[in-house]
């Protein structure tokens, strides 16, 4: 530990910081923050974020409050070279609001046929059992794309950012975050 | 269309490669333009991330097809510095029995070149980048030129913590040796092990060519110019010489950079694309592809993790990405009884952030079982990584796709797979791996999926003359004595180790042959 306090320890910071806009105004706020302030989702509607939150609290909890689809609805706003989502890099093409938008239809498709309501109505033992079922690519009724495993990786990932990959994510794991720049600009 | 006024050499691509190209051409007093299909990096607005450093990684639209498609996006660098600026610095060289696969195992091909006209090229790379290691603990395996500019790394509990159960399973670790300054060189600070070497350091301290050979060219009067898409190389009526390339800029505006020398250094997928959509009534198959082999014997590495979950604090959160540790004890043992063939790399050693590191363990899991995990292997969660090597094959491959980019241009297919040799590696060294893992008394190990595919190799393959290759030792085309290919793309064989090190040297080889040979080649 003897480097330690040559490290910037950023606790507290507010890392992760998108640019929302908020009374036509831009600013930058943490996903969480533009869920609790009700900032106005730019590309997804109402109904497609709800179902968004309720797919990625089941694969990684804390994930709604974390704010998953203000960061799903910013990332999918911004040109798609600039975007950070963890499927601009494994190849998708944009607009990648695309790949979301195929991905809960075809969830919903293959819930509608299984229990006769969508993801999000089904009970948490249902989810679970519903999630755990797609990872292994094994819904009979699947209307994909994108594939059953693919959705899983993508939406498991992009939760895992919000929830562990800011400096309030590391604080929730007892590890220092140890950022040489700290990530406050604009994303 | 605007026609840019003529300069001795184009390179396409400021990666590691076209960066070295840039620099010894500059250096040499030759007219260099790097054109760069990403932006212009500066390593100080690097933000410490795993979410932004997405940004560091593109490749333009390709296919990736065969029964292990290669994840050449995550694999890619999108920008000046190209995939170097957010690689892990590890540092192992291709040792001297990679070189001659063929003559040696009759299986794979052969290198025009040894390990021995290699050596002086990698002391040559280690002084220019900065690397932190123990040539004498390595020259038990290989030789190694001169002493590494500045001694190992600090090492951790993450990776020391293996230290007894490599040694009694016949495995003896040396540190690896990693482009990261573990103290002061050459104006750039000592590394303060903050583990965020692979979204882009933003100290300086992670050896990369915007801290090197490119910042170097710029000095010496290289142009970059970033967010410039290459679309073709270009020839002359008769078809044989190329005369520059054909690119549109950030305005989606169509320029053509007239060039004595074109250098095509964009990695091994966009490189065999570009010569195969330059075909014209002289060369219909592509570029320099007369004997069809441009595109062909594409490689990726087989990749392993073994995890070892302990209970106590193994400091998994700091260090570096880089390992701490490798062995290359049985590497030459490339023949195994029914357990494939190829060599294995062990290593060992890395820190961990949470979506790269922690969550990738166990992808099985979610909802309160992954949170509960996520807390335990925050502090407890280490691995030994091991990387197997693939022969080269000729159905393993780049070809054009019917899918067009946004020029209208076809993208990129590549297709590629592991045969019964590959498979038997991978399984042999994920088991060694696993047994170590054991012995070193973890609460929980487990074998992660795969075969992943590390790296991108092969596709320009160099070699003795047109009749088995590409290109010849120095990546000049045998066709076209002024077009050059630069990178990993150049390599007959792949040996099982990360790959940048042996790049570097090879390119230094053909860029410093390129610079005294300037008048005849460009001529």
């Amino acid at each position: 530990m003897d480097n330690i306090g040559r490290r910037t320890f950023v606790r507290g910071a507010t890392a992760g910081a998108l640019a929302f806009t908020v009374g036509g105004v831009e600013v930058l706020l943490l996903p969480s923050e533009a869920r609790a302030q009700k900032v106005p989702l730019k590309i997804l509607s109402a109904d497609e974020a709800l179902r968004l939150e309720a797919v990625s609290e089941t694969l990684v909890p804390g994930a709604r409050d974390a704010g998953i689809a203000h960061f799903i609805d910013q990332q999918c706003s911004v040109p798609p070279h600039e975007a950070l989502l963890g499927i601009r890099i494994n190849n998708a093409r944009p607009p990648f609001v695309n790949f979301y938008r195929a991905a809960l239809n075809a969830i919903d498709t293959a819930c509608q046929a299984q229990h006769g309501k969508p993801f999000a109505q089904l009970t948490a033992q249902e989810q679970t059992a519903f999630i755990g079922t797609m990872r292994v690519g094994k819904h009979p009724d699947w209307k994909g794309p994108p594939p059953q495993g693919a959705i899983y990786g993508a939406f498991r990932a992009d939760a895992v950012d919000v929830v562990y990959g800011t400096v309030e994510g590391f604080e929730k794991l007892g590890v220092p975050y140890m950022a040489l720049v700290a990530p406050k600009a604009r994303w | 269309m605007a026609t840019q006024e003529k300069v001795d050499v184009a390179i396409v691509g400021a990666g590691p490669s076209g960066a070295i190209f840039a620099d010894v051409l500059a250096r040499a007093g030759k007219k260099v333009v790097v054109l760069e299909f990403g932006p212009d990096w500066d390593y100080k607005q690097f933000v410490s991330s795993e979410i932004w450093g997405r940004r560091i990684k593109h490749a333009p639209p390709f296919q990736s097809t065969g029964r292990n498609p290669s994840g050449h996006g995550s694999n890619a660098g999108w920008g000046t510095g190209g995939a170097m600026i957010h690689f892990f610095a590890n540092w192992p060289r291709m040792a001297p029995v990679d070189f001659k696969v063929k003559s040696q195992y009759g299986k794979g091909l052969d290198w025009p070149i040894s390990y021995d006209d290699l050596l002086p090229w990698f002391d040559r790379a280690a002084d220019d980048i900065g690397v932190s290691g123990n040539a004498q603990a390595e020259r038990r395996w290989y030789p190694v030129g001169k002493d590494y500019p500045m001694p190992p790394l600090k090492s951790f509990k993450q990776g020391d913590i293996f230290n007894e159960a490599f040694a009694k399973h016949g495995y003896p670790l040396a540190p690896m040796p990693v482009a990261i300054n573990s103290t002061e060189y050459k104006g750039r600070p000592a590394c303060v092990n903050c583990g965020w070497c692979h979204v882009g350091c933003a100290s300086g301290a992670h050896g990369t060519p915007l801290v090197s050979h490119l910042r170097d060219a710029r000095a010496r009067g290289a142009q970059v110019r970033p967010f410039s898409y290459v679309t073709r190389v270009l020839t002359n009526q008769s078809g044989d010489r190329v005369t520059g390339v054909e690119y549109y800029d950030a305005k989606r505006e169509q320029h053509v950079q007239p060039a004595g020398v074109v250098v095509l250094a964009a990695y091994a997928a966009e490189t065999p694309r570009i010569m195969f959509n330059s075909a014209t009534d002289r060369h219909p198959k592509g570029l320099a592809n007369k004997n069809e082999l441009v595109g062909k014997y594409l490689m990726c590495h087989t990749a392993a993790n073994v995890w070892a979950l302990f209970d106590e604090d193994v400091q998994n959160y700091m260090g570096t990405q880089a390992n701490q540790f490798m062995s290359y004890e049985h590497y030459d043992n490339k023949t195994r009884p029914s357990k494939g063939f190829g060599s294995i790399f062990l290593r060992t050693g890395a820190a961990m952030k949470p979506n790269v590191g922690l969550a990738s363990a166990r992808p099985d899991l979610f909802g309160a079982p992954l949170a509960d995990f996520m807390k335990r292997a925050a502090r407890g969660l280490t691995r030994i990584g091991i990387f197997g090597e693939q022969m080269p094959l000729l159905e393993n491959r780049v070809e054009l796709a019917s899918d067009k980019d946004e020029f209208g241009l076809p993208i990129a297919r590549i297709t590629h797979s592991y045969d019964a040799d590959a498979i038997g590696s991978w399984e042999y060294g994920r088991e060694e791996a696993f047994a170590i893992a054991k012995a070193a008394n973890p609460k929980e190990v487990w074998r992660g999926g795969g075969p992943g595919t590390a790296h991108l190799i092969g596709g320009t393959i160099m070699g003795t003359d047109a009749s088995n290759s590409v290109t010849n030792s120095y990546g000049q085309t045998h066709e076209l004595a002024n077009l050059y290919i630069a990178g990993a793309g150049l390599f007959p064989t792949e040996g099982s180790v990360n790959p940048t090190n042996t790049i570097m040297a090879v390119t230094l080889r053909g860029a410093e042959h390129m610079a005294k040979n300037f008048s005849t080649i460009a001529s």
